[in-house]
């Protein structure tokens, strides 16, 4: 019998964005899924996760940024697909 | 290691106003009592129906339950009175305030309605009887307005001088354990009380009818129909009959009747977003599951004697592990300490994709009595899961998908943040 739930629901899930990006590989321009698009006012920290390798290794580029209207997100390009990602800061 | 002192009772005394709220808006607006009234239920969204209803209304047929508009087709005359639940709560609160200062331990459960423990007020206040006597002295002084049975009187001079009067509609029994005490307040007149013995619950339930028990209403019938209309015509069949009759609830009213009924087993689970083969990272999860498990409603009032639990590994394979305490306990440390101990002994053979605690058997209260919610907290937070509970059950019904969640730590450790926390519905 189960009674206990587990459907579970990942909080703080990546969305996929679109960038394009200056002469130095950092996204300049962030476009969302839903069509509104947004350039980058400034930059904070970026990082390199490299995990898992053992199973499906899970390499990313993190870069924390300002977009205009002073939204801060952070942004990571997954290296192992080039696909960007959009995730809220921790 | 230090635990936190429980506060728990095996006797209790159930206190019992019966239409609490109707009472307390009579005795606000005495010139109602005369009249035919009821009140519109607090909580209906669409459709007003009707709540509680007057000795007067309900001659006339009107029954909690029914649409506005059909109880004013029964009864023209019908006085309807919108509810005002601050107020109410605000005078159950005095009488629950008044309660405390008879027993630490007490358990609101409804408007009207309450449990108080008793173990160990003998020394205070002797025997029984003398001990349901501080209870309805103390709550005849609590400021609670009394709610007389004359409230509903038709006279209105004898309405004015029963709300003065200190004759309560107070109904107690006492008895062991909450359901014994229940029903014999139910058995009790107004102002008065029934106690049952220590050692005559069986004979005392047994001559009890089965409205007693919390029955649906096919249930009931089809035990009337089976020439079954006391505890003791129920009781005096084979477990094993009534179960294969009634299923799981005919195993509970079963147990009910006898005078205990344990939960059934509670689990919690968790599925890990990738495989887990860390063990401190698996004992983490493991203290994660057992506070979530004992932190179910259906908990309260049992000690955990036995917890299982399983894994389901990489690759098809599982692991499981059963534990049964020799002294049976509702704190986390202790269930997950043998737990952990297997854990480190004999530790999955590989990666565990899903981890599910269980628990399977429960032993009533002795040491750590568990009769009641134990303390304030436990009570503030069995009340604020019902009011959730009523939340998700309205929205669900609404929207017609869950919409309510909890938040779990997942893997906090995690360096991925997406899965250190998660969403999980919240089941009413």
């Amino acid at each position: 019998m189960r009674n206990g739930t587990d459907r579970l629901r990942a909080l703080n899930a990546p969305q996929r964005v679109r960038v394009e990006l200056d002469e130095q590989r950092r996204p300049r321009v962030v476009k969302r899924e839903a069509g509104n698009e947004k350039r980058v006012e400034s930059f904070g920290e970026n990082w390199r996760m490299d995990d898992e390798w053992w199973r499906q290794p899970i390499v990313r580029r993190y870069v924390e940024v300002v977009l205009e209207g002073g939204g801060r997100v952070v942004l990571f390009e997954d290296l192992m697909t080039g696909e960007w990602f959009a995730q809220m800061p921790a | 290691m230090t635990l936190t002192p429980h506060l728990a009772s095996d006797s209790a005394a159930c206190c019992w106003i019966p239409l609490f709220a109707l009472r307390t808006e009579l005795a606000r607006r005495p010139e109602l009592a005369s009249l035919p009234v009821a009140l519109v239920a607090p909580d209906t969204t669409r459709t007003p129906r009707v709540w509680q209803v007057a000795p007067l209304a309900r001659r006339a047929g009107v029954k909690p339950g029914m649409t506005v508009s059909q109880a004013i087709g029964l009864c023209p005359a019908l006085k309807l009175c919108e509810p005002d639940p601050v107020h109410y709560d605000e005078q159950f609160s005095r009488l629950v305030a008044a309660l405390v200062t008879v027993s630490p331990v007490v358990e609101p459960v409804e408007l009207g309605r309450a449990y108080v423990g008793t173990d160990g007020l003998e020394r205070l206040y002797g025997s029984p009887q003398q001990i349901v006597e501080e209870i309805q002295m103390r709550s005849a002084e609590c400021g609670m307005r009394n709610f007389s049975e004359r409230s509903f009187a038709p006279q209105t001079s004898h309405v004015h001088s029963a709300l003065r009067i200190p004759h309560s509609a107070l109904r107690i029994g006492w008895g062991r354990g909450k359901f014994v005490s229940w029903v014999a307040a139910t058995r009790a007149k107004p102002g008065e009380a029934v106690i049952v013995p220590v050692g005559g619950e069986a004979k005392f339930l047994a001559s009890q009818p089965l409205a007693v028990l919390p029955l649906d209403p096919d249930t009931h019938r089809r035990l009337l129909q089976l020439g079954v209309k006391t505890l003791g015509a129920l009781v005096a069949l084979p477990e094993e009959a009534v179960v294969s009759q009634f299923g799981r609830a005919g195993r509970r009213l079963w147990r009910l009747a006898v005078g205990r009924v344990a939960p059934e087993p509670i689990v919690a689970a968790l599925t890990f977003f990738t495989p887990v083969g860390e063990r401190d990272l698996l004992a983490h999860a493991l203290d994660k599951l057992v506070d979530r498990a004992l932190g179910d409603p259906r908990r309260s009032g049992w000690r955990v004697q036995v917890v299982r639990v399983r894994a389901e590994l990489e690759h098809g394979a599982s692991w499981l592990v059963t534990a049964t305490l020799k002294d049976p306990s509702a704190t986390r440390e202790r269930i997950a300490a043998p737990l952990k101990t297997q854990l480190e002994r004999s530790p999955p053979a590989g990666a565990v994709e899903r981890l599910v605690v269980e628990f399977t058997a429960f032993a009533p209260g002795t040491a750590e009595l568990q009769l009641f919610a134990r303390d304030a907290s436990a009570a503030a937070r069995a009340g604020r899961r019902r009011a959730l509970q009523s939340a998700a059950r309205e929205i669900a019904l609404r929207i017609k998908r869950p919409m309510l969640y909890h938040v779990i730590e997942v893997q906090p450790w995690s360096r991925l943040p997406e899965r250190r926390y998660a969403l999980i519905d919240f089941e009413a």
